[in-house]
């Protein structure tokens, strides 16, 4: 497991966060909104890039959407169980859809939070520099 | 029916009659069973155990009379057409059950058999139709709810993106800002804000509508949730000016609710208050305690705003429902809020309403159910009318590792609560509702019938069967401790039921003080850790 706090690293090596979304405007407006937070970010907007982005960068941490093509989020979660490396990286929702149905299905499958389009930023924040704090990995089987 | 017998149940009484229409029915070109019985239990026994083609009802029974008799049969089969057999002096009656839902009446005495097939096969139509129209209606209410709840969904995608570039740009994150700009940013802003509200609003009501809105109460301090709701309308009533202020009974006791909900309707209410609440007015918020209803809590939210008049006092709580007189050019939302709240205040089993007069402020009260130990207590820590021996609370803490991560632990929790139920002997141990959490820590209570050596057994398994749980391991800690309950002697002269009063008072007791001094056991706990 990673053994470096990206909470107490220099700047030159800053925590990277992979955002996944079909919405290229949406996916771009939120890196800029990493970037100003000292966020490294990565996007992609698909369920299948989502798992090959995540085996060769590595991200400290995935914002993922729900509604994508080639691998909707629940798929991309399931395939990220798949990898042990891959596994222990922190996963949080953010989707439109409603959480009545699907928030306790995203946490079952592996995700550490959820989050309701539009989120509130500051919340948004604060749960991701939780998560890099504690390296919390989320999916283990219950 | 040509192809199956029909089957009739006949409901009379009289043995002439019976033997009369019976006749009548066999007589008919069609095929017939039929069932006769004389009483109404004997007929609400029969429906029971299957659905007859039709009931032929006589309105005068031995254990019952006139309109109450085909009100217990359309209750008890609501898809099943009735026809009346009634007399020549009741036609008035059986003109009125057939207002109220019967299918047709036949005045006995000149019952023909053609008459009987045909008053039968219509009525048997008829029933069918209706129940066609009932699902027909029934599915497009839903189409309308799946519909709503799909829009607002797709809405909220571009809203998100809205959103994202606006407080882009309004946190300088896109370079700096001239003052004239941040300001109309702002006011985009706002209005992001009222359509996100309006999207929740929406579903919200949907959700209502079709009876799926999600109520989990727990024990909950409603003094604490209203200053919460208070503190975050703060900002609002500063910025008109209006003052906002509480008045809580000291004495209330523990409340059987929502949180998360509760909270929604006290700050629905407040801000509904402050809406119309001209600059320099006031706000108060109350919850008290009323002697005639000792089972509630009864809460209050009065402005000092312009008032309600008399004649739109019976429509706030509609759907859709606007003040008209809307002058301050506040764009109010949907008009959904209000429903909303007196929706979720139902779905606990309260009530609501609301006082005004015109020009001098309204009142929107609500009423919430306590929290009654004693009354879940009953079934658990009796037995054969009396008292069992010995009563153990057994307290079960889950301690999470990291504060930030509601969402997985609200999880875990949840896990450990279903697991926790399974550790338990239904019929004399009792895992209480879930308390209301101020902070981060989830404390679940069992009430065990058993006394302190045996309950080290149910502890053990607790520890292994909750403690074992990976979502629990991953996230936090649990601690298990036990203590007597003081119960009453058997020679206590008392009844059972003031016994189990006082035996829930303990319990309460203990309950409060435990969770008013966590805090403290947080703090020795993590000094044993190191």
């Amino acid at each position: 497991m990673r053994t470096e706090n990206p909470s107490e690293e220099q700047p030159m090596n800053r925590a990277k966060i992979m955002v996944v979304d079909d919405d290229p405007d949406l996916r771009q407006a939120l890196s800029l909104r990493l970037q100003a937070n000292n966020f490294d970010t990565v996007n992609v907007g698909d369920g299948y890039s989502a798992i090959a982005m995540a085996q060769q960068e590595q991200p400290h941490l995935i914002i993922l959407d729900l509604g994508l093509p080639a691998g909707d989020g629940f798929v991309v979660l399931k395939n990220l169980q798949q990898y042990p490396a891959l596994s222990i990286i922190p996963v949080i929702v953010l989707t439109a859809r409603d959480p009545d149905s699907t928030e306790k299905r995203t946490l079952e499958s592996g995700a550490v939070a959820f989050f309701q389009k539009p989120a509130d930023n500051e919340e948004l924040l604060g749960v991701i520099r939780a998560c890099l704090q504690t390296g919390c990995g989320g999916g283990l089987p219950s | 029916m040509e192809h199956e017998p029909a089957r009739v149940l006949l409901i009379e009484d009289n043995p002439g009659d019976a033997d009369l229409v019976r006749l009548r029915l066999v007589e008919g070109k069609a095929a017939v069973q039929v069932n006769c019985v004389p009483r109404l239990s004997d007929a609400l026994a029969c429906l029971e155990a299957e659905t007859p083609t039709l009931v032929l009802l006589d309105l005068n029974l031995p254990d019952s009379h006139g309109a109450e008799t085909f009100r217990r049969i359309i209750q008890k089969a609501p898809n099943v057409p009735v026809v009346i057999l009634s007399g020549q002096d009741d036609e008035t009656l059986a003109i009125k059950a057939v207002h109220l839902g019967v299918q047709d009446y036949l005045v006995k005495g000149d019952i023909t058999s053609k008459q009987l097939e045909r008053a039968i096969r219509y009525a048997v139509e008829r029933q069918g139709l209706l129940r066609s129209l009932d699902i027909a209606r029934k599915q497009q209410l839903e189409f309308k709810n799946q519909f709503l709840s799909h829009v607002s969904h797709e809405l909220r995608t571009p809203l998100a993106c809205i959103h994202q570039y606006v407080t882009l740009l309004l946190d300088g994150l896109a370079g700096p800002m001239a003052p004239d700009q941040t300001g109309h940013l702002k006011t985009v802003l706002k209005s992001v804000n009222q359509l996100h509200a309006m999207i929740r609003d929406l579903l919200e009501a949907t959700r209502a509508e079709s009876g799926k809105l999600r109520v989990e109460p727990r024990c909950i301090d409603i003094g604490e949730l209203i200053q919460q709701a208070v503190a975050m309308m703060r900002p609002a009533a500063a910025e008109k000016h209006i003052g906002l202020e509480v008045g809580l009974d000291q004495t209330i006791p523990l409340v059987y609710a929502d949180p998360d909900r509760t909270l929604e309707v006290l700050v629905n209410l407040i801000d509904n208050g402050i809406k119309f609440t001209p600059p320099d007015g006031s706000v108060v918020v109350k919850a008290a305690m009323v002697e005639t209803d000792p089972t509630s809590v009864y809460l209050s939210v009065s402005d000092s705003g312009r008032g309600i008049p008399p004649e739109a006092l019976p429509r706030v709580f509609e759907r859709l429902y606007q003040d008209p007189n809307a002058v301050d050019g506040n764009r109010t939302g949907l008009g959904l809020g209000l429903y909303i709240a007196k929706e979720i205040v139902t779905f606990h089993g309260g009530r609501m309403w609301v006082a005004s007069q015109s020009g001098s402020g309204s009142t929107f009260s609500f009423t919430l159910p306590l929290y009654s130990l004693a009354k879940l207590l009953l079934p658990v820590i009796t037995h054969r009318g009396r008292l069992r021996e010995d009563i153990v609370l057994v307290r079960v803490e889950l301690t999470p590792l990291s504060k930030a991560l509601r969402g997985s632990w609200k999880e875990a929790c949840q896990r450990c609560l279903e697991r926790l139920r399974l550790c338990i002997y239904v019929d004399k141990d009792l895992v209480l509702p879930p308390m209301e959490a101020s902070g981060a820590v989830e404390t679940f209570f069992v009430v065990a019938s058993t006394d302190m050596k045996k309950v080290s057994i149910m502890m053990d398994r607790i520890r292994d069967q909750v403690g074992a749980l990976p979502k629990l391991k991953a996230s936090g800690t649990l601690r298990v401790t036990a203590e007597m309950i003081p119960v009453p002697p058997a020679a206590d002269p008392r009844t059972v039921e003031q016994q189990v009063w006082s035996v829930a008072d303990s319990v309460a007791e203990i309950i409060q003080q435990g969770l008013w001094s966590r805090q403290h056991f947080i703090e020795k706990e993590n000094q044993n850790a190191h």
